[in-house]
């Protein structure tokens, strides 16, 4: 029933997919920097990101 | 066009700054967090080394000198002077005379 095609094809997915997601989690440092580094919040319901 | 009683925009790297005189700074895992008594504000500094920063401006004659002292990276720096920009809007920190 099992094609070997197929198998090859659905385990070279899923390393690709893995190895998308190990890149993800592991961000540069410079990359971190450029995200958001204050998060600001007022109690008079007011907040803001920069 | 500034509208009345809008944060200062003008922030200068160039300048001297200090915490301001109604914000305090209490350290957290993350970073730290500043609350300012006078707008009521809480801020999350969410990296050591802005913190850092932070507290090097008022014993440092500019914003480029801080940056210095705390070593920071110059790839950081522009994310670095704009949160610090960001700072000064929300008069987190204050020019210093």
């Amino acid at each position: 029933m099992s094609d070997p095609d197929l198998i090859e094809d659905t385990a070279a997915a899923i390393e690709e997919s893995d190895a998308t997601v190990e890149t993800e989690q592991t961000p540069e440092p410079d990359e971190l920097l450029t995200e958001s580094l204050v998060e600001e919040v007022s109690i008079d319901g007011m907040c803001g990101v920069y | 066009m500034t509208a009345p009683g809008a944060a200062p925009t003008g922030f200068d790297p160039g300048g001297a700054y200090r915490l301001h005189r109604q914000a305090e700074l209490r350290d957290e895992p993350f970073g730290a967090l500043a609350y300012h008594f006078g707008t009521r504000r809480l801020s999350f500094l969410k990296a050591p080394i802005l913190v850092d920063v932070v507290r090097a401006l008022g014993d440092s004659v500019s914003v480029e000198e801080a940056l210095q002292r705390c070593a920071v990276p110059e790839a950081q720096r522009p994310a670095i002077l704009h949160a610090l920009a960001g700072l000064a809007a929300s008069q987190m920190i204050e020019p210093r005379a």
